[in-house]
């Protein structure tokens, strides 16, 4: 263990812009402000002494900008020597955080990022990615590193909750122009996690095949008019608009879905009955969903298909073209 | 562009087996580095070093075929893997994440593992390809291996060596004594395809007249047009390729043609998207297919497949043209007949392979 020693410091002794140990990322707690302001600073940060003779914040960086915001001074702090090594420091700084609460994404990626300066890629992920409760992988480690480099409102959002990480991973490789573009998109409507990954590749190929930007395809007259369809549903606008992409990504199978309902339509299936084309009309399993609540009307469905079935227009519906 | 390692790495276990020595004769005054087993990649910059290690499996192994598409029953003889061709699409790069071709130097223990197989199913036809999991030819200029296997088939009365290639690397099958037992086969694709996705392979015209020297040399020949990829214009373009294969081989010495469209393993598209941003073989729409590649939507793919059987058979009615990796029903529209109707596909090539 490191020898640290207990002082009374001023504010201006804190080196602020130094971040070496900083892995904390998001707002200040309401609940600490009200803490430090009510009873004062119970649990002591620790900072390390540098050469210049200011402080480097190792442990509590929050309890000292609630004090600085408080301008609550001077007041007692741990303090470790010059000699204590960067990297022991930021062990501190991490073991310290993780003993108290889950860490956020933004810092769990600080964490990977600053200890990847000190320790090769292999101890970094048997060591620190279970710790964060990371899968140990060169995949996912990669994916965390690249989330840093995004826009501050993107981390501050993923940091709060309100964008998954995953959607960050996806947007890390894209332009600054049109990451924030799909981040104001998914902050205006109600996407899941899962169809906003969609979306960012969808959007990504149509721009790639169509030589647009992904702005370009989310700025489009055919997006933007279903965005501010504000008399629908915001439910309702995620899946005209996931439709409407799609349909632009894959216009084949659009145009074929769309003929299978508009001749299934005009065959006038017998009520309470589906037809059920393959997946992506790929291979020769079609399938017929029937329900009914007695035997004989059973039965008159049963031989309404039948007539139906070697009707031209039946097998018309099977066929590709 | 020829193939030429910037250094070897040989496992000492297989440092006095005639592929070394062959190789080093080829390659005087290269780097090599003897290691006592390699297990992973051996390093390298992009697929520089060439990996020359002892194989402890199964040599033989039928073509990983799915119960969902008709599959043409071929056997794959693995004597290497990897290709430093870097073709776009090649599926390769998601079966191996070392870009460094690895060769097997035990080639005894294949050709006997070959051997028996053989003789153990003397009744049935053998259809063997060694260009499954690497370019059939990439490698003959440095190890000679056409001088082991063509003789070695042409003793064979049930087996057909196929030979699959992007490359125009055919000189040393002219003197051979394959008594019709090796087809020499060339995957074809249009000029703007090969600069673009195809960038270190022959050109189609080198291809077409390696082709031409093995059919005056008594070789059959055979062509695969696969991947086909859908382009701005891609009929005009396979329509050029048709027209000068015809006029570069006579069509009675092709054995057979095989079709099949662009599909890979979805994990694939991030390789394609990471090493090549530039290409846009992915901008078709895909479809997940029964076997969970990613596939062109089917009207396409017979679309495409209806278009070349048309091109093809307008030349010659006799051709053997053959869908790889697909359904009786796409089979049915795009070329009218499902192979059951014709014995199965295993069988339609096997009647080809020794007539």
């Amino acid at each position: 263990m490191a020898e640290k020693e207990s002082y009374s410091i001023q504010l201006d002794e804190v080196d602020w812009n130094d971040a070496t140990c900083l892995i904390t990322y998001g707002p200040l707690p309401d609940k600490l402000t009200l803490s430090i302001q009510t009873v004062g600073l119970i649990q002591k940060p620790l900072l390390q002494r540098k050469r210049d003779g200011l402080l480097r914040i190792v442990c509590g960086s929050r309890r000292l900008a609630v004090c600085q915001q408080l301008g609550l001074e001077p007041f007692s702090c741990e303090i470790l020597p010059t000699s204590i090594l960067p990297e022991t420091c930021l062990r501190m700084a991490i073991y310290d955080n993780i003993a108290q609460r889950d860490l956020n994404p933004v810092e769990k990626s600080l964490v990977l990022t600053k200890m990847a300066q000190h320790l090769d890629q292999a101890q970094l992920i048997q060591e620190f990615m279970p710790l964060l409760n990371l899968e140990p992988s060169t995949v996912l480690l990669s994916r965390y590193k690249k989330l840093l480099p995004l826009e501050e409102s993107i981390l501050d959002a993923i940091a709060g909750g309100a964008l998954h990480q995953r959607i960050g991973f996806v947007l890390s490789p894209l332009q600054q122009g049109d990451r924030l573009a799909f981040f104001n998109f998914f902050q205006e409507l109600p996407f899941s996690v899962s169809v906003q990954e969609e979306l960012v590749e969808t959007v990504v190929e149509i721009g790639r095949r169509d030589n647009l930007t992904p702005r370009e395809v989310l700025d489009s007259a055919e997006v933007n008019d279903l965005r501010r369809a504000y008399k629908r549903s915001a439910r309702q606008r995620v899946q005209e608009i996931r439709k409407q992409l799609l349909a632009t990504r894959a216009p084949r199978l659009t145009a074929r879905k769309e003929r299978f309902d508009r001749e299934v339509g005009e065959l006038k299936l017998p009520a309470g009955v589906r037809l059920v084309p393959p997946p992506y009309f790929e291979g020769p399993r079609w399938s017929l969903e029937c329900t009914f609540e007695r035997g004989d009307e059973l039965a008159t469905r049963l031989r309404k298909l039948a007539e139906l079935a070697d009707q031209p227009e039946f097998k018309q519906i099977m066929e590709s073209e | 562009m020829k193939y030429r390692p910037e250094r070897l790495v040989i496992e000492k276990e297989v440092a006095d087996s005639p592929l070394v020595k062959k190789i080093l004769e080829t390659l005087p005054g290269i780097s090599v580095d003897w290691v006592d087993e390699l297990k992973e990649d051996a390093g390298g910059e992009s697929g520089s070093f060439l990996e020359i290690v002892k194989f402890r499996g199964r040599f033989i192994k039928p073509c990983p075929g799915t119960r969902f598409y008709n599959c043409c029953g071929y056997q794959i003889l693995n004597l290497g893997i990897q290709c430093s061709l870097g073709c776009t699409y090649c599926i390769l790069q998601a079966y191996f994440t070392s870009r460094n071709v690895r060769l097997f130097a035990n080639l005894d223990d294949a050709i006997q593992q070959l051997t028996e197989h053989l003789d153990n199913s003397r009744r049935q036809i053998h259809r063997i390809g060694t260009g499954e999991f690497t370019d059939s030819l990439l490698l003959d200029p440095l190890i000679h291996l056409s001088e082991n296997l063509v003789p070695l088939f042409a003793a064979q009365p049930n087996a057909i060596l196929e030979l699959k290639t992007k490359t125009a690397q055919v000189d040393l099958l002219e003197n051979m004594d394959h008594r019709g037992h090796t087809i020499v086969a060339w995957s074809l694709n249009p000029p703007q395809v090969i600069a673009g996705e195809e960038s270190g392979a022959a050109p189609l015209e080198a291809r077409l007249e390696a082709a031409q020297r093995c059919q005056k040399w008594g070789y059959r020949v055979a062509f695969h047009f696969d991947p086909l990829l859908a382009y701005p214009g891609w009929q005009q373009g396979y329509q050029e390729v048709v027209d000068r294969l015809f006029s570069a081989v006579a069509p009675g010495g092709i054995a057979w043609i095989s079709l099949g469209t662009l599909r890979f393993m979805p994990s694939l598209k991030t390789v394609i998207q990471q090493r090549y941003p530039n290409t846009s073989i992915l901008d078709e729409e895909f479809i997940p297919g029964l076997d969970r590649k990613l596939r062109y939507f089917r009207d396409l793919r017979v679309e495409m497949y209806a278009h070349l059987n048309e091109l093809l058979l307008g030349i010659h009615k006799d051709l053997c043209v053959y869908l790889c990796m697909e359904s009786d029903d796409v089979w049915r529209e795009a070329l009218g007949f499902s192979p059951a109707e014709r014995g199965g596909l295993s069988a339609m090539l096997d009647r080809r392979a020794l007539s």
